[in-house]
This record gives C-alpha cells, structure tokens and sequence, in this order.
C-alpha cells in the first residue's frame, strides 16, 4: 500500500522521470538544445533539493525499494554525476551535425535507473535498475553513430553488456530456485538455512560474473577500454562515474545485509579478484598511448582497490567506501572533463590521442593543470582527494592484516605512478609545430568549463581538509538514522 | 510440480543457456549473436518461471514478465545498431567492425 510517506521518499525518482518526459515533450513540439539542458539541468537540482527533504523525513522501506542513508548516499553521488555529465555534454554537443537533444534524454533516464539501482532492496528492482541504467547507454555510446568507432563501442557494450546480463538473471533464477524468495534479506537468510548447494553456488558465482562485468573487474574488464576509447566524451564519463558508482553501491548493500557473505570461500574469491583487478589493470594501462584508454585501465586498477572494502566487509568498510567513491568521482568527472572540453565542440573523433596533449600546458594553461591535479589525485599525492581515499583503503587492509591485498595496492600505486606521470610530462613538453586539436578560446566562461574548474578545486580542498566530507560520510554510512 | 522434480526443469534451462553462450562466442555474424544473446535471455526466463511453479507463488512469472520486456527492448536497440552496422560497412561481420585494440 503506498502511503504518502513512500510517495514523499519517491519524490527524487519522480522529479527525474517527470523531467525525462518534459524533455521528449519538449523534442517532440520544438527543438532547442539550450532549453532542454537546462530544462535537465534544473529537474537535476530539484531532485538533489528534495533528496535533502527526503533525507530528514528518514527512513522509509518498501518491499522493493530502501530508502536509507545508504541509497542516500548513493542517489547524491548518481545525480551529481550526471549533473556534470549533462553539462559537458552542451558544450560537447553544439557542434554536432545530427540531432542533439535526445542525448539529455537518455542520460535523465539511465539517472534514474541508477538512482533505482542504489535503493533496490529486491532482485526485481535490482534488475530493473541496472538495465534502466545500462540500455540507454548504448544510445549514447552510439549517439555519434556516423564515427566509426562511436558505433563500434555501442555495439562492444550492446553485445557485453546483454551477456552480462543474461548470467545476473540466470544467476538470481538460480538462488530463487533454493532460497523461494526474492528480497535480497530473505533470500540470503534462506540461503543460509538450506545451507547452499551446488545449484545456489553456481547461482551466486553467476551473479557475481553479470556484477563483475559491470564493474569491469579482471577478467571480465576487456570491452572497457574499447567503450571509453569509442564512445562520445560525455558518454565515457557517465559510464564510468555514474553508472560505476551505482553498481557499486548496491554491491556494497548485498554484502552488508548478507550473513551469508561471511563465508570464506567467496571472500577469498573476492581478494583474489580485486588482487588480480589492480595488478592487471595498472599494467596494461602502462602500454597505452591514448588517454581514454589510459583512464579506462586506470579506473579498472581503482575499482580493484574498492573491492579491498567489500572483501574486508566489516568494521570501517562502508565509509572507507563512501570516501574512496567520492574522491574517484571527482577526479575522474574532471579528467575525463577534459578531455570531452578539448573535444568540444563535436568534430569527428573525440581528441584522447597522448600526441594531442602534447604542450597543452603552453596553449591552455588553466586546463593543463586541471588534468595535472586530477593526474595527481587518481595517482595518490599527498594532497589531493586521491591521497585521503587510498589512505583509508591502505588502513582499512591493515587494519583487517589482509597484507596481500595491501601489497596489492601499494605495487599497483607504484606501477600507476608511472604512466600518470608520463601523461603529465607530456603536458609540460614544449610544442612541436603541430597543433593537436584544442578547446574554444572562451572555454573558462561556459559551464563546462566552471565545472570542470570546480572539479579540480574541490580535488585539492578535499586533499588539503578532508574533514567536512569524512564527517558527512560517517554520519550517511551510519547504520541508524 | 506434477511429479516433474523442479532439478530437471533447471538443467533444461541451463543447457540452453550453454547453447546460447556457446552461440555468442563462436558466430560472428550479427543476427545469429543477437538471437545468441535472445537464447540465453530466454533460458533465464524460463529458471524463473520453473522456479516460480516449483514454490508454487507467481514471482516467478513476475520476474519473466521483466525478463521478456528488457529481451524486446534489447532486440530492438541491437536491431537499430544493425542497419547502421550493415549501412556503413555493408556485411553483418562483426569483426569487420572491430577496429580498437590493445
């Protein structure tokens, strides 16, 4: 029975729908790209207001959906996301040939789905989520479909990411098959009490290949870098901000509901994925000579340090989490940010070649040393917002004495020092004749810019004072409201 | 579920999902992966609705109307992929299309 108390906490999810369907309204009765990113980018903020609402009217729970500090935590970092997405995709998008405005629409709807996906607390709304989050986002991979690998890459993700999910569904076909339920609560508590099998087994090692896929641990990483590399700027970044945060989120929810979870076999299955995850992930990243490649492997290398959280599963894991996530957001929206303004406005292939970046510091001053800190921040520099999230990993790994996985980390570091400086050293070297492609002269003045400006200070606020966020996530990661 | 234990249905399930995955590994052309990827959709629908009959409640048949919506959607999106694919390249290969490596 939905009473207004739930239509109250449903309110986020209604205003960004309600939002998606003005924008096709909108599209349907006149096109205007201005109008309809603002037209998203006002229901975005509205959203955020009301999440606030939401947030101090406390918990509401339905059968399929958890509105807690959890899914709080989870929906500001999916929406804010997406705000910064929305708003490098108007400068990236003015100078696209095709049709522009159907691309805020597709981005409206895969925020809803991960705004769905963070409070699922059902496999029903779990997978309705995850695939109201992933469908739209083979449009937008594809959106400039007459680039040969924009189409490349919303196919990879298309036929990867349908796979993926058709071994969730088997898997969770699988575990109902044992346990007769479908909340995720009831359904591990009835897991635990018939004690497993070889069916539920099979189930669970199913799910975690469809979770795992999408968020790219090794081995299931290898159309990551593809994707990123083809797909329009905008669309790279949302994928691996936003819709990686969400996966992640509701991962991390499993895992805290689960008693089950504190079974060793599937912890040292985790370990040794997120061992396997950052080793391989920091070394191939190593070979490449293209920057959305690079931050591809590199984000690959990060979720390996998160699933360090998940393994340990108890104690400070969750707001070790929460931190490291929002130091990973940040940094990444601002890297990739530049890339999508050096992009802008659209002209063929997106500018991600190392070879562009070359004396970038001697054309665009400001915008080199925005990709210089966010460089600093995903390699780990004292500080940067980098810093603080691998700080809390690395304590969080000895605290557990899990020293296989904090070698782990420290090795990858190493190894991701160097390629992150190389890009770097790129930067400063001084101009060979060729110009690489470059953003407009009056990028500082539109949003994109402001944003991604915004980005690379709070990248350094957070690594110099840390405290007001790491206050605020351990009151959001606190189990009572 | 009328003598039928609910182990056989599953199995059924699973070799076709077997049947799928080994379709979308091993064809290259376009169509016979997206029927591939309908194939491994639909065994999981199928679980679904095994499981679903076997603790006799309708989630089952629930999850397998879900099932069936996003197997549309996602046909129709691979669908729309499809003709562009065949349009600039004019051959339903996929590996004519795969030109990203490392």
């Amino acid at each position: 029975m939905l009473t207004s108390a739930h239509m109250m906490a449903l309110t986020p999810v209604i205003l960004v729908c309600a939002t998606a369907v003005t924008v096709m309204l909108g599209i349907a009765w006149r096109r205007q790209h201005a109008a309809t990113a603002l037209v998203s980018i006002l229901g975005l903020n509205l959203a955020l207001v009301s999440l606030y609402l939401v947030y101090s009217a406390g918990d509401v729970s339905t059968p399929l959906l958890v509105f807690d500090r959890l899914s709080m935590l989870g929906m500001v970092l999916v929406l804010a996301s997406t705000l910064a997405c929305l708003t490098m995709s108007h400068a990236y998008l003015e100078g696209y040939p095709g049709r522009k405005e159907e691309f805020y629409l597709l981005m409206l709807c895969a925020a809803a789905g991960g705004m769905v996906l963070v409070a699922s607390q059902h496999l029903a709304t779990l997978f309705f989520g995850l695939e109201l989050l992933s469908m739209p986002l083979y449009g937008m991979l594809a959106y400039t479909y007459r680039d040969k690998r924009s189409l490349e890459s919303g196919i990879k993700y298309l036929v990867l990411s349908a796979a993926a999910t058709a071994f969730l569904l088997f898997g969770m076909a699988l575990l109902y098959s044992q346990s007769g339920r479908l909340d995720i609560a009831g359904l591990l508590a009835g897991l635990e009490s018939s004690g497993g099998g070889a069916w539920a087994l099979a189930g669970a090692g199913l799910m975690l290949v469809g979770l795992g896929f999408k968020l790219s641990i090794v081995p299931f990483h290898l159309w990551t870098p593809d994707v990123y590399q083809g797909g329009p700027g905008p669309a790279a970044t949302f994928l691996a901000t936003a819709s990686k945060a969400a996966v992640f989120i509701v991962l991390l929810r499993i895992v805290m509901v689960a008693p089950a979870f504190h079974v060793e076999w599937l912890h040292t299955v985790l370990g040794g994925l997120a061992l396997l995850t950052m080793i391989v992930g920091n070394l191939l990243a190593l070979i490449q000579t293209n920057l959305k490649r690079l931050l591809g492997y590199s984000s690959i290398a990060h979720f390996g340090y998160l699933l360090v959280a998940l393994v340990v599963a108890d104690g400070l894991a969750v707001e070790t989490a929460g931190i490291y996530l929002i130091t990973y957001l940040m940094t990444t929206l601002g890297a990739f940010g530049v890339v999508t303004l050096l992009s802008s406005p659209y002209s063929g292939e997106d500018a991600s070649a190392l070879h562009h970046y070359r004396g970038l510091f001697w054309r665009r001053p400001y915008l080199a040393a925005v990709l210089t800190v966010c460089l600093l921040s995903l390699a780990g520099i004292p500080f940067t917002a980098g810093f603080i999230g691998k700080f809390y990993i690395v304590a969080l790994g000895v605290e557990a004495g899990r020293w296989w996985l904090v070698g782990g980390i420290i090795a990858g570091s190493v190894i991701g020092l160097y390629y992150y400086l190389r890009v770097m050293v790129t930067l400063y070297l001084v101009e060979p004749g060729m110009r690489g492609r470059d953003a407009p002269d009056n990028w500082g003045m539109k949003a994109g810019g402001v944003v991604v400006l915004g980005l690379a200070l709070l990248v350094i606020a957070f690594g110099v004072y840390p405290t007001p966020v790491i206050d605020w996530m351990s009151v959001l990661t606190s189990p009572v409201h | 579920m009328n003598g039928i234990p609910m182990e056989h249905g599953l199995i059924l399930a699973a070799i076709l999902f077997a049947i799928g995955l080994a379709g979308l590994m091993f064809r290259r052309n376009m169509v016979f992966v997206l029927m591939s990827l309908e194939i491994m959709l639909n065994s999981a629908g199928l679980a679904f609705i095994v499981a679903g009959t076997a603790w006799e409640q309708p989630e089952g048949q629930a999850m397998f109307l879900l099932v069936i919506t996003l197997a549309a959607a996602e046909a129709s999106v691979g669908l729309a992929l499809l003709i562009q694919l065949y349009q600039r390249f004019r051959t339903l290969d996929t590996d004519a299309v795969s030109g990203m490596r490392g």
